[in-house]
């Protein structure tokens, strides 16, 4: 008899990370058809539908491009944390508060030409989401208090507060009351690069290269991989832990911002609830899957950007818009399960025997 | 010997990948020994004792008991044949009390709390290992815990007792007193197989010695009355024996490190540092001994910044460096060799180069950026400088062994020739080669003019570097002695609590 037992490998396997992605990706595929077919319909067609409505053509192209943004923002937002070993759980929130400051500065600056309009905007979107992540980060790096549970909490503050801004004094008096801004001016809104491909495309691609450089290249990202390995080690290099912890999650917050700020001047005209769409609860599994990398944020943001855009043409064949999310989740428990490949080896060893410390000790 | 020995392992081969550990080794104990098992780190006794106790099973070769041929598939089966294992990680229960612990995993269904501890304490006397069986775990010293897991295996009724490296948390009078209990069990008619490093000790409680090097038997039951250290550290160094002697003293210079009427609190907020004294000139060696848990690593701790003193001073080079951070007092000359290797020196996740310019990145800048080619040049110099065996460099640390893993980590703090350095045991766990090298390093920066404070639990390493050796026992300083000619015993006494007139300051 014998009996399947992971083993660990001395060394995560090369380039094993994307091929669990593929493969998560794969399984999710596969995964989504059983539930297609069980809801009776040709998963083919359906699958079709979405690749040709996400990445068929130039326009297919400038959506998915369009909602990758702030899924890799956000995403890049939790990375950063991440990398740390911070959890930044309110990314969320960050954008609500990035899409306020931005509003803000629009209202105040309604007049401005529009590159400086857009500037303060987006300087405005990356304050407010700073700001939102303040008070977590100041808890977390002098009294130690779990950020995770302070920023989800301050998720709900932001939604309060922009609910009470498009309730109250930022309603739209030609709204018929609905809880809406006025729209944006005209000069608010970032120039398009081909299609419905707006500005912020490049924005965030810059944005993620540079954190990528920064995280990978620099004294500064050095640092924040060893407090990150170990906060002891840190302290004893002479990093201070305190102001690495403020830096990256006030950074953190101020990328997160950042989104919100570019979905509100590249695709909505006006100021809403529904203003973030999830972004930053996606952006966690975005930076999850890229293993808390930027290059692989951008990856993971694209190929999330495409299923959502893919979902919500499904709408029109009579499937519901929630298969991309179905799908979603299943990349990720697809990606994950497989990524544990990666780290270990499947073996076949005799009933009874135990191999689990095999690889470590003949290291 | 023509009856059938107790263990006897033949042509055992056991490949990993990348690593043969064991290549044909053979071991054979008779009844009634004390079995050292000798050998470098690396050198395959781990690989064989797990092939003895069922944790592996061997490629090729054989393990019979009384001489009949065993096929172990898990350490349950070989706990069943009377393998019992003590490891040098203890597996006990924190919460647990000794009697808990004891019969954990072997227990009746239900038992009376009285009964058990009356047949655990009876277990005990049998082989002198007082304990007290009501007593939590965590309570206990390193010692206490380490008889804990001694009677777990004699409660399984163990013939043959496995012992790895059980001295390397003992003091010295616990590590003697542990003799006597194996002087016990082999009296007792049982088996002990004894893995050490510490050749004083192999000489002093057992009766037989393997050794092996390279995952080979070079030397197969030597009677240990025949032999001497010299002839087994040669065996298994495979090169020069070990110096013994002490490297001559210089004349110490000004006073590099000062600490006055120190007082630091433990990791439990308790006060554990009491008007600590001490002064470490250039050229000199500062020996701390103690038992652990006695304030040493918070002592160190203190010296290197990384624990805040509540009173006192600390000054380097007469600057009062008491509330400077660890960096500010790098940069004035303190290099900190800490007693945890990885997780305070060393990051886990990180590359050998990521790890290697920890003290030094700084200096390895372009603007905000990291030169990657120079941090390269100066971790493979630092590398061949300080005989580091590593994989590739931007491979993570996990692979190295431990004594590279120290050798990286000393290297990284003397290349900078620091004027103090505080090293807290910098040889604990290494093999004998790992152990010279290192205590090399430190004499020669001592020669250099570094005044080093060496906190150490191995007495024989500090009489044999120590200038001047310091007994700290509850936090405070209680005995100085002069290395050259202090009694083991005395200094042991001191290390216990026991105050007599102490030898010359």
């Amino acid at each position: 008899m014998k009996r399947p037992v992971l083993v660990r490998r001395h060394r995560p396997l090369r380039g094993g990370q994307p091929l669990a992605f593929v493969v998560g990706l794969i399984l999710a595929l596969a995964l989504g058809a059983v539930l297609l077919m069980a809801a009776d319909h040709e998963p083919l067609r359906v699958y079709q539908r979405m690749f040709e409505k996400s990445l068929g053509d130039q326009n297919a192209w400038s959506l998915t491009l369009n909602r990758a943004v702030p899924l890799g923002l956000a995403g890049l937002a939790v990375a950063v944390a991440g990398s740390m070993g911070l959890w930044n759980i309110g990314a969320e929130g960050q954008i609500l508060a990035g899409a306020m400051g931005a509003a803000w500065v629009a209202r105040i600056g309604g007049t401005w030409p529009g590159p400086m309009l857009l500037t303060g905007m987006l300087v405005g979107a990356v304050i407010g989401g700073g700001l939102l992540a303040l008070v977590p980060a100041m808890a977390r790096a002098r009294i130690g208090v779990n950020e995770i549970i302070t920023t989800l909490m301050f998720n709900e503050i932001a939604l309060r507060l922009l609910q009470w801004l498009i309730h109250g004094p930022w309603k739209d008096p030609d709204s018929y009351n609905f809880p809406l801004t006025p729209v944006l001016p005209d000069q608010a809104h970032l120039p398009t690069l081909f299609g419905r491909a707006h500005f912020g495309v490049i924005i965030a691609g810059a944005v993620i290269l540079v954190f990528g450089i920064a995280a990978s290249r620099t004294a500064w990202g050095y640092e924040l991989r060893v407090a990150g390995s170990s906060a002891d080690t840190a302290r004893y290099a002479g990093i201070s832990l305190k102001r690495k912890i403020l830096t990256v999650l006030l950074l953190s917050g101020g990328v997160a911002g950042l989104a919100g700020g570019v979905e509100l001047s590249g695709t909505a005209d006006r100021l809403t609830e529904g203003i973030s769409n999830g972004f930053g609860y996606a952006g966690i599994i975005v930076a999850a899957l890229a293993l808390m990398r930027p290059s692989g944020v951008a990856a993971v943001a694209l190929l999330f950007g495409a299923v959502q855009v893919g979902g919500q043409s499904i709408q029109i064949i009579g499937v519901p818009a929630s298969v991309s999310t179905i799908l979603q989740a299943f990349i990720l428990f697809g990606a994950i399960g497989a990524g544990v490949f990666v780290r270990y080896s499947l073996r076949l060893v005799p009933m009874g025997v135990d191999a689990s410390g095999e690889g470590e000790t003949a290291a | 010997m023509s009856q059938a020995a107790a263990v006897e392992l033949v042509d055992i081969w056991k490949r990993f990948p990348g690593v043969v550990a064991n290549a044909g080794a053979n071991l054979r104990v008779e009844r009634g020994t004390v079995h050292a098992v000798l050998g470098e780190n690396g050198a395959g006794k781990s690989t064989l004792m797990n092939v003895l106790s069922g944790v592996y099973r061997p490629d090729e070769g054989e393990v019979r008991l009384d001489g009949t041929p065993q096929r172990f598939h898990t350490p349950a089966d070989a706990l069943a044949a009377g393998i019992g294992m003590v490891h040098q990680e203890f597996r006990l229960v924190p919460s647990f009390t000794v009697a808990e612990n004891v019969v954990l995993g072997s227990a009746e269904r239900i038992l009376r709390r009285q009964d058990v501890e009356a047949r655990v304490d009876e277990v005990a006397r049998r082989f002198g290992l007082a304990t007290e069986p009501d007593r939590p775990v965590w309570q206990l010293s390193m010692g206490e815990r380490q008889r804990v897991e001694i009677l777990k295996a004699l409660w399984r009724d163990a013939r043959i007792l496995i012992l790895d490296e059980p001295t390397a948390v003992l003091t010295p009078n616990e590590a003697d007193e542990l003799g006597e209990v194996l002087r016990h069990m082999a009296d007792d008619g049982r088996s002990v197989i004894f893995i050490s490093h510490k050749l004083h000790e192999v000489t002093g409680f057992c009766d037989v010695a393997t050794v092996l090097r390279g995952g080979e038997t070079v030397a197969a039951s030597l009677p240990v009355a025949e032999t001497d250290a010299a002839t087994l550290a040669d065996l298994m160094v495979g090169s020069t024996s070990l110096a013994g002697e002490r490297p001559p003293s210089r004349t110490p210079g000004e006073v590099r490190l000062a600490m006055s009427g120190l007082c630091a609190l433990g990791d439990r907020g308790l006060p554990t540092l009491h008007d600590v004294d001490l002064e470490v000139r250039s050229g000199e060696i500062v020996g701390i001994a103690g038992v652990a848990g006695n304030g040493q690593r918070e002592l160190a701790q203190v010296a290197a910044g990384l624990r805040g003193a509540t009173a006192g001073s600390v000054h380097l080079d007469g600057k009062d460096v008491t509330s400077a951070p660890p960096r500010r007092r790098f940069g004035l000359g303190l290099c900190y060799i800490p007693e945890d290797r990885i997780g305070v020196g060393l990051a886990p996740r990180l590359s050998v180069v990521e790890n290697a310019v920890l003290r030094t990145y700084k200096g390895h800048r372009w603007g905000p950026f990291l030169v990657g080619s120079r941090l390269t040049a100066y971790c493979r110099d630092l590398v061949e400088r300080f005989g580091v065996r590593t994989g590739a460099l931007g491979d993570p640390i996990a692979g190295l062994s431990g004594g590279n893993l120290q050798r990286l980590l000393v290297g990284r703090e003397l290349s900078g020739r620091p004027d103090v350095v505080v090293a807290a045991q910098p040889t604990r766990g290494l093999d004998v080669q790992g152990v010279k090298a290192i205590q090399e390093l430190l004499v020669a920066e001592r020669d250099a003019g570094a005044a080093v404070l060496l906190i150490s639990e191995d007495l024989d390493e500090l009489l044999t570097l120590a200038d001047r050796l310091l007994v700290m026992h509850e936090g405070r300083i209680v005995a100085a002695f002069d290395p050259m000619d202090s009694e083991r015993s005395v200094i042991g006494e001191a290390m216990a609590g026991h105050l007599a007139d102490e030898g010359a300051a």
